[in-house]
């Protein structure tokens, strides 16, 4: 597991000296300003009630579907390159040709993609700032919200990793992302469609469930428990599809 | 150093390599030499743990590469063909975080950097980023990669692939330095290089090996055939009566211009064709002007080694002796 960190390490490098990282984070970034500002603007029209529980805070984190459709576009672009680009460019060999094993390899670009989710948050603490300057804030709430977009990250970044590990290269890898997150995405939608007996299946795939307890300020466990089985058996399928390609050439 | 047994890879229904079997002691510089296609680059993949073999054993340094292979990648630097690199980092970094990978102490990782830089002769461009050199300095530092946990096993996949006559040189000249104290499996269709530098060189064709020896008794396995030229005076009829009573001379081509006779013989039997040939000429009282033996060079093995039926007897009968 040294390799992990070994690879961790150059992953995060690799993304900071890249104009990719910072052409992604000032896009997402105006993104989440705009979407901030058009909530704001709404919330200050209307009559004042609710307290912070209604806040544009809470509508920022997950009251909107301006707050996962951009997830579904970004995570892709996030995790496109880790294994693809490497296949693609052939560094590859060189990677798997040194001591270390398929599993140091996933979890290393993993957590190194996890690392960039959270650098894609942290500016969004500004916002919380400044709405704390005008009014009441729920840190508590505030707290779990940031919980839960952690949780999505743990879930979502998984499935990115897996297709970048059994694509040829970054578009085909962004392409099968986007399409396995947004049919999970409307499969989820479903917890709002069918009966009792089905809905807590649905609830679990859904991110717009997720949000929405951890937005409340509540820390709904079986969700996190949710997302990181998620993640383990996801990357033991990218760590396989690694192995396998050994066998394929 | 490296034990090959009945190795075997098919893609689907295509045999890349079939049942090669060798073993290169330590010490060794060993060459690979085939056409493009052959299976040289699978068969290094697999020594190197890139690709798992169909079938076969593979052990580095007495190690079972397919029971542990992550032991094993430690014995090896290897550098595949075109070597492949990080475009955005700078050359230092590159090899520091090699290291790390390849598990070199923390407290050596310097020194082992400044070593393989001096050793690749990278050392001025240690700073630059790896995107903007040259493609001779991408390929030294591919080696200086390969040599920076100072592994006793140096695989290298067409070295000198790609570069100009003054970088071929100096990548040739290096690797000769590192064979001294290392062995080395290097891949090639270029064999003037095997001459220069290998002790050994396997032939493989179509995924087998055709051939195993010494550069120069591969050469020699080629002089019981002989090409000779000929100039001589007399009628192109009297010089075809000669050969024609020498069984082991066989006319390739023969012309007459200005009363001077032209000729290409091959001689497949003993040795010193070219003394049989001058006599005969004498004996029939016919002028021999010229008469030149053509050395059949490497170039000639190889064609003949591949292109020809593989089992040709030149190359069965240098496989007995070995």
């Amino acid at each position: 597991m040294k390799a992990a960190w070994t690879i961790f390490k150059r992953e995060v490098h690799s993304f900071f000296v890249s104009p990719m990282a910072y052409v992604l984070l000032t896009c997402w970034l105006l993104f989440c300003g705009v979407v901030f500002w058009i909530l704001a603007e709404y919330y200050a029209g209307q009559p004042m009630g609710g307290g912070a529980q209604d806040s544009p805070l809470t509508a920022f984190f997950g009251g909107t579907t301006l707050f996962y459709l951009p997830m579904l576009v970004f995570v892709p672009l996030v995790t496109m390159r880790l294994i693809a680009e490497e296949r693609n460019r052939g560094t590859l060999e060189v990677l798997m040709t040194a001591p270390v094993s398929e599993v140091s390899v996933i979890v290393g670009k993993y957590f190194a993609a996890l690392l960039f989710w959270v650098a894609m948050w942290v500016p969004t603490l500004l916002y919380v700032w400044l709405t704390s300057r005008y009014g009441d804030v729920d840190m508590g709430a505030i707290g779990t919200g940031y919980l839960g977009i952690f949780g999505i990250g743990v879930y979502y970044l998984a499935i990115g990793v897996l297709m970048s590990a059994v694509s040829p290269n970054q578009i085909v890898s962004a392409i099968l992302t986007f399409v396995a997150l947004a049919g999970l995405f409307v499969v989820g939608l479903g917890q709002y469609v069918f009966g009792d007996e089905y809905r807590e299946l649905f609830a679990y795939l859904s991110i717009w469930g997720h949000m929405e307890a951890f937005s409340r300020g509540v820390v709904d466990t079986r969700y996190l428990t949710f997302d990181v089985s998620v993640a383990v058996v996801t990357l033991s399928l990218a760590t396989g599809a690694l192995q396998a390609r050994r066998v394929e050439g | 150093m490296i034990r090959v047994d009945n190795l075997t890879k098919s893609y689907g229904r295509h045999e890349a390599v079939r049942g090669l079997a060798f073993e290169v002691p330590q010490g060794q510089v060993c060459g690979f030499l085939g056409p493009n296609g052959a299976g040289k680059s699978t068969t290094l993949r697999m020594i190197t743990g890139f690709l798992s073999p169909t079938t076969g054993t593979i052990h580095i340094s007495g190690v079972d590469a397919l029971a542990k292979p992550i032991e094993a990648r430690r014995h090896i630097g290897y550098m595949p063909e075109a070597c492949p690199l990080y475009p955005e980092m700078r050359v230092g970094e590159y090899l520091r975080y090699r290291a790390e990978l390849k598990g070199v102490p923390r407290a050596s990782i310097a020194a082992r950097v400044k070593q393989s830089l001096a050793q690749a002769a990278v050392a001025d461009v240690e700073h630059r980023i790896i995107d903007q050199l040259s493609k001779g300095y991408r390929q030294r530092v591919g080696l200086a990669d390969a040599l920076v946990a100072d592994p006793p096993l140096l695989v290298l996949d067409e070295p000198t692939a790609g570069l100009d006559p003054n970088q071929i040189r100096q990548v040739r000249t290096l690797i000769g330095e590192l064979a001294k104290n290392k062995t080395v499996l290097i891949s090639t269709h270029i064999l003037p290089e095997v001459e220069a530098i290998c002790d050994r060189v396997l032939i493989l064709s179509k995924g087998k090996m055709v051939s195993d020896g010494r550069p120069t008794s591969l050469r020699d396995a080629l002089r019981s055939q002989e090409t000779l030229r000929i100039v001589g005076r007399g009628s192109k009829g009297a010089f075809e009566d000669v050969f024609a009573k020498l069984d082991d001379i066989h006319v390739v081509k023969l012309t007459w211009r200005d009363g001077l006779v032209t000729g290409l013989l091959e001689a497949t039997g003993e040795p010193d064709a070219s003394e049989r040939v001058f006599s005969a000429v004498a004996e029939a009282g016919l002028t021999l002007r010229e008469l030149s033996r053509q050395q059949a060079s490497l170039e000639d093995v190889f064609t003949n080694l591949t292109t020809s039926e593989p089992e040709a007897p030149a190359a069965r009968g240098d496989e007995e002796e070995e």
